[in-house]
């Protein structure tokens, strides 16, 4: 697997240089008065080729730091660092996951640490817990899932239909979520799992990997048929290109942004639910710092904050690279309180790199 | 109105018109846009529609398109009346529009952009519907034979050429309008305007192809494309029909006199021009901008109006707008009092005394939300400054002493700009840059559009004004009179070109001159 | 909106503007009167000045947020940078003395001048850009303060006096607080480089064409942003005597961000008016106490901010009905 990786790291780079060479012949042939058509077939290679390096790079970029990490620290590619690698991606996979498709439409989620804490809340308080004689087992799941589920219609809702801009509405679900989960804590003591084949789910080995990482490649599979296959998924791309001419092909444009948050909501509580299967217990800070792990991934991943642009498997890319890149910090010896500024330098760098190459239009960003 | 063409259709000669309109009529308040127009359009038949700016060619469309309700009048089409409440009723009619501006999804597949053609997309429950890949890509195939392209439907339609996107454009309105009817009616609105000589070529070639397939109008303002594709021609002026004619039986002089009516000249300057002989205060000498304009050359002289005309896609917003420096030229160099300017911006451009009345008012001419008094101090505000502060009763009552000037109504310069209406809004931009003392170059961009009689006499009093007090003017009229009445220069773009210079002090040319330049 | 030509202004009683100017502190009032009546040791009991100091740091972060807002960008970090600038505060202190606190501000000053860079010369979200300078600021405090509180000595405790002393029961940083919005006011309203940020926030687009230097204009939006999160970084420790990652202060970005809406200001740009704010900040730092003379559970108050966000913001965006909202 690692010999097929390195070939097309070293492919990603040599379309790289060609990139470079287009570019100089580009540059010679704006010189001759309106050769549009000329130029139109130059770019049209150029742009074919850049969206081959993006994963061509990314990948590369993986593999530079499994490589420097393993260097660093020989216990980097053990089976056990490689199975708490991918144990601790699967939040941050799953809502990912969620989070591309609300980037795709060209909104924006900021509500899934509340999200998460609500919907942990809601599924330690009904399965079997220290505080109260509940154990309802799947219901719980289901009640964890459906909390998240409604926030996110709820945000949906609100935007559709009071035309409120998505980062006010799920800054104040933020809010709510949080609010909601710290109610549902009360003042009471924390109320631990008492169920420990439920508690030990997350990183109990099936088929070699943890349980974890598999509900979140499951996941991961979802949306990919979801944005792929199904005509809400393809909708929701046409409309984060352009959401008027969206409007004129007769689409319910509100229905599926509401779809689309409403299943994103979902994700998050499933994230929420295992986050508290992780933790051992309720608390309304579960998803605390995911919003530093999910946003940087899909942007790195390269689907583009405007929308309309990415989409899943990239953005497993961006989770991966993230992942690892904070665990092998780790494994490296330096201090987890450099994981955030970390995701902070790369999301900024990926921003300014993805934005480098569109830099001609004369756009207003907020 | 001349009697049409019948068609035949395997030797037999059909009844009823493909489409049949009678005595429609629209009205936008005092402006009769269309004017009692009926004619009828058969099967299998390529019909032209012309006309000046203004004509009522694009309100006539959406008519067609069901965005307008026509105020009298009737649509058949196949001998069946029709009244279209919206969009999806002319759709569903079977009239399928390419407009000018692409309406493609460019991060999908060509298959995906026809799968999005309405038809039921707004029922409950079909979004979560699984996507038919394999049905999408067949669709799309046929709906592409159909127009003659050998397009692969599986391809982004952001990596597609100009005119293969216009292709994919047509395959889209066809499957619209074939979906439910025999004969559809394909409106193709100014297809070529962004497309190269040969790629024009091609797509006359596909409309001869659509043709086989049901009818076509194609409005396009160049006369020759238009001749060369069109089995009749239909001129529109002042919202009224004054011909129809067979392509066999005109030739472009008799088009450019239907469209004009009657001839205008201008007329003799009775001024003296002050500043001929002297540097010109601006000078363009072949500027151009990639995709928008080429090979300009231009002088503006102070204390003179310089006019452009020209009908879509001639280039001429986007030169004032290189000019003024929000956009940059590629090519070509620019001179102010005879020296070349290296790099330009709006901030130097303003600092040399350059103004911009911008076409889109409400986005680029002000800022609704400040008051009228902010706006009109927004630039040249050493008046109303201490230094950083500005002196809020200075502010006022400068605006005061405008508002009276230009009688803008109401007196209230705290207001909100965007509170006041179109026409005062106008004045209120003018005199942000009139109140200067520096101006030395005033650029309007349609500046008399959307304003009522009394507003537009107004402004065109302050163009005269500004020229007579030394300002070099630059104007992009709506009209060939309103422009054979003011200016001192005139110049004609057409598809990015400049096609023809008149100095009217010494040549005197007629609207008609002006028009065979024009299209 | 097209008003035929007329000369009279009929004078109608704008309820909106009305609604605009006196809207925030109306609600203020309105739990005001309701915590009197049902606590009537409120006030005795010094109400008023745990009010006034709970929301000292959330005014100032609240304004720092509304001058950003003003030229239609959000600022995510500053929050997190009000807090490094709090734990540098406290680390320098002992070496630096008085001059401490001109130190943090010029430093706050110019990290809020980065975030304004990054924004106006890569023209991205500024969400995005803000959530990484965030990051960053975080790790920055962790770093510094070894993750753990910083404490301020006794002998460089003087800030503590902005605190502890009161007029009226409302400590004197409070009064601070009050000052700074005045000065920004003053700032927006009566200077062309305020009144270009509110135009910027406006119309983008009108402001490049009137010749407004446009990056400039932002940086220095978000610079002087900057600067008051360095305020507000004393104020945290003017307050503990201390500063740590996790402690008071580490919360502050949802509550200002809460303030500066309720306070008025519209999150699409150009409008605020920092007098509000102060009343914004009020509100909710009233808001938890409010509840808890009505018998309502403490812990709502999360969720009461959400809907107080969610809720003004729906009601006072009207005239975005019109466009694309994403």
């Amino acid at each position: 697997m690692k010999s097929a990786k390195c070939h097309s790291l070293r492919k990603g780079r040599k379309e790289e240089n060609m990139s470079q060479v287009s570019a100089s012949e580009k540059a010679k042939l704006s010189d001759s008065k309106f050769e549009a058509s000329t130029l139109k077939a130059a770019a049209k290679k150029n742009a074919l080729i850049k969206s081959l390096t993006e994963p061509a790079a990314l990948i590369g970029v993986v593999i530079i730091l499994c490589v420097v990490f393993s260097l660093i620290n020989a216990r980097f590619y053990g089976i056990v660092n490689i199975r708490t690698i991918l144990e601790q991606a699967a939040i941050p996979l799953i809502l990912a996951v969620g989070s591309t498709l609300v980037i795709l439409i060209g909104s924006i989620d900021l509500s899934i640490e509340g999200v998460m804490g609500a919907s942990a809340m809601s599924f330690v308080l009904l399965t079997a817990n220290t505080r109260n004689p509940h154990d309802h087992g799947d219901v719980a799941v289901l009640a964890g899932i459906a909390t998240g589920a409604v926030f996110g219609f709820a945000s949906g809702y609100i935007l559709t239909k009071f035309k409120v801009p998505s980062f006010v509405v799920t800054l104040g679900m933020w809010f709510v979520g949080q609010g909601f989960a710290t109610m549902l804590y009360g003042d009471t003591a924390t109320p631990y799992m008492t169920n420990s084949r439920v508690s030990g789910w997350s990183p109990r080995l099936t088929f070699g990997l943890p349980n974890a990482f598999w509900a979140a490649l499951i996941v991961v599979v979802l949306g990919f048929l979801l944005l792929n296959f199904t005509k809400l998924g393809r909708s929701a791309m046409a409309i984060g290109n352009n959401e008027s001419i969206a409007k004129t092909t007769g689409l319910n444009i509100d229905r599926v942004k509401i779809s689309i948050f409403t299943f994103a909501g979902a994700l998050t509580g499933i994230a929420g639910i295992i986050g508290a299967i992780q933790l051992g217990s309720g608390s309304p800070d579960v998803g605390k710092g995911s919003l530093f792990v999910s946003v940087p991934a899909v942007v790195i991943g390269g689907t583009a904050l405007a929308g309309g642009r990415g989409g899943v498997l990239r953005t497993i890319l961006g989770v991966f690279l993230l992942t690892i890149l904070n665990d092998g910090l780790i494994v490296a010896g330096v201090s987890a309180n450099y994981q955030s500024g970390v995701a902070g330098l790369i999301l900024i760098a990926a921003i300014i790199f993805a934005l480098w190459s569109r830099r001609d239009k004369l756009g207003v960003a907020k | 109105m001349s009697l049409f063409k019948a068609t035949e259709k395997n030797g037999v000669t059909t009844g009823a018109s493909a489409l049949s309109l009678r005595n429609i009529k629209i009205t936008f308040g005092d402006l009769v846009a269309v004017d009692n127009v009926s004619f009828d359009i058969q099967e299998r038949e390529v019909v032209g529609l012309i006309g000046e700016n203004g004509a009522g060619k694009s309100t006539l469309l959406k008519i067609l398109a069901g965005v307008y309700k026509p105020d009298s009048g009737t649509i058949e089409l196949s001998g069946e009346a029709k009244k279209f409440k919206g969009p999806q009723d002319s759709l569903d009619a079977g009239i399928g529009i390419v407009h000018q501006e692409q309406s493609l999804f460019t991060n999908l597949s060509i298959a995906e952009n026809l799968e999005f053609v309405s038809g039921g997309s707004s029922k409950s429950g079909t979004i979560f519907k699984p996507f038919n890949w394999v049905k999408a890509n067949k669709n799309a195939a046929l709906a592409l034979g159909k127009v003659g392209s050998k397009l692969d439907p599986r391809t982004r339609v952001g990596d597609l050429s100009f005119i293969d996107r216009q292709m994919v454009e047509i395959a889209k309105a066809m499957k619209v309008s074939t979906a439910k009817v025999s004969n559809p009616i394909i409106i193709l609105d100014e297809p070529t305007s962004l497309l190269e000589v040969h790629e024009t070529e091609a797509l006359e070639r596909e409309i001869a192809k659509i043709k086989d397939l049901g009818s076509v109008i194609f409005v396009s303002h160049r006369l020759d494309e238009v001749m060369r594709v069109c089995d009749r021609i239909i001129v529109l002026r002042d919202g009224k029909l004054v011909a129809i004619k067979d392509r066999d039986d005109v030739n472009q002089q008799e088009l450019f006199q239907l469209m004009m009516g009657h001839e205008k000249k201008s007329q003799p300057r009775s001024y003296q021009r002050k500043h001929q002989g002297d540097t010109p205060k601006v000078e363009l000498r072949e500027v151009g901008k990639k995709g928008e304009f080429r090979g300009v050359n231009l002088k503006l002289v102070a204390g003179e109006i310089t006019a452009i005309i020209g009908t879509n896609g001639s280039g001429r917003e986007d030169l004032c707008k290189a000019i003024y420096g929000v956009k940059s030229f590629d090519t070509g160099t620019m001179l102010i009092d005879g020296k070349e300017i290296n790099h330009w911006n709006v901030q130097r451009a303003i600092e040399s005394g350059f103004g911009l009345v911008p076409a889109e008012r409400k986005v680029e001419g002000l800022i609704g939300g400040l008051s009228a008094a902010d706006n009109i101090s927004l630039i040249f505000n050493d008046d109303v400054k201490n230094g950083f502060l500005i002196n809020p009763k200075k502010n006022l009552a400068i605006a005061k002493e405008w508002f009276e000037e230009l009688d803008i109504r109401p007196r209230a310069p705290q207001k909100e700009l965007e509170k006041f209406s179109g026409g005062n809004q106008q004045k209120a931009v003018l005199a942000k840059w009139l109140k200067s003392k520096e101006l030395s170059v005033l650029i309007l961009d349609h500046p008399l559009r959307g304003l009522d009689p009394g507003a537009a006499e107004t402004v065109n009093s302050l163009i005269r004004k500004a020229a007579a007090e030394d300002t070099a003017v630059l104007l992009l009229g709506d009209t060939m009179e309103e422009v054979l009445d003011i200016a001192d220069q005139i110049s004609v773009m057409k598809d990015g070109e400049v096609t023809g210079s008149f100095d009217l002090h010494v040549d005197h040319p007629s609207t008609l001159d002006l028009l065979e330049k024009m299209v | 909106m097209t008003q035929l030509t007329s000369n009279l202004i009929a004078p109608k009683f704008d309820v909106k503007k009305a609604w605009k100017i006196f809207g925030p502190f109306a609600i203020f009032a309105i739990l005001f009167v309701i915590v009197i009546i049902r606590n009537s040791n409120f006030l005795s009991g010094g109400g008023l000045g745990v009010a006034t100091q709970v929301s000292a740091p959330i005014l100032m972060v609240a304004l720092s947020q509304s001058l950003v807002l003003n030229i239609g960008s959000i600022d995510l970090s500053n929050a997190a940078l009000s807090l490094l600038g709090a734990i540098i505060l406290a680390v320098s202190l002992p070496r630096l003395g008085v001059s401490a606190p001109v130190f943090i501000l010029i430093l706050t000053t110019l990290f809020g001048a980065v975030n304004g860079a990054l924004v106006a010369y890569t023209r991205a979200p500024s969400f995005a850009l803000t959530l990484g300078t965030l990051g960053i600021f975080q790790t920055a405090s962790l770093v510094v303060s070894k993750a753990t509180s910083v404490y301020v000595d006794n002998n460089d405790s003087y800030l503590g006096h902005l605190n502890n002393n009161t007029i009226l029961t409302i400590p004197l940083i409070f009064y601070v607080g009050v000052l700074l919005a005045i000065l920004l006011w003053a700032f927006l309203k009566y200077t062309t480089i305020g009144r270009s940020m509110t135009a910027v926030g406006l119309n983008e687009t009108g402001s490049v064409f009137a010749g407004l230097r446009i990056k400039r204009i932002k940086i220095l939006a978000f610079a002087i942003s900057g600067l008051v999160s360095g305020v507000a970084g004393i104020t945290i420790i003017s307050q503990s005597g201390s500063a740590s990652p996790n402690g008071l202060g580490s919360d502050l970005l949802l509550p200002g961000i809460a303030a500066a809406i309720v306070g008025g200001t519209s999150i699409l740009g150009g409008v605020t008016n920092p007098i509000n704010v102060v009343f914004g900040s009020l509100i909710i730092s009233m808001i938890p106490i409010t509840t808890t003379a009505l018998g309502v559970n403490a812990q709502a108050q999360s969720l009461i901010y959400g809907f107080a966000v969610i809720v003004v913001a729906a009601f006072t965006l009207s005239h975005a009905r019109k466009n694309i909202v994403k």
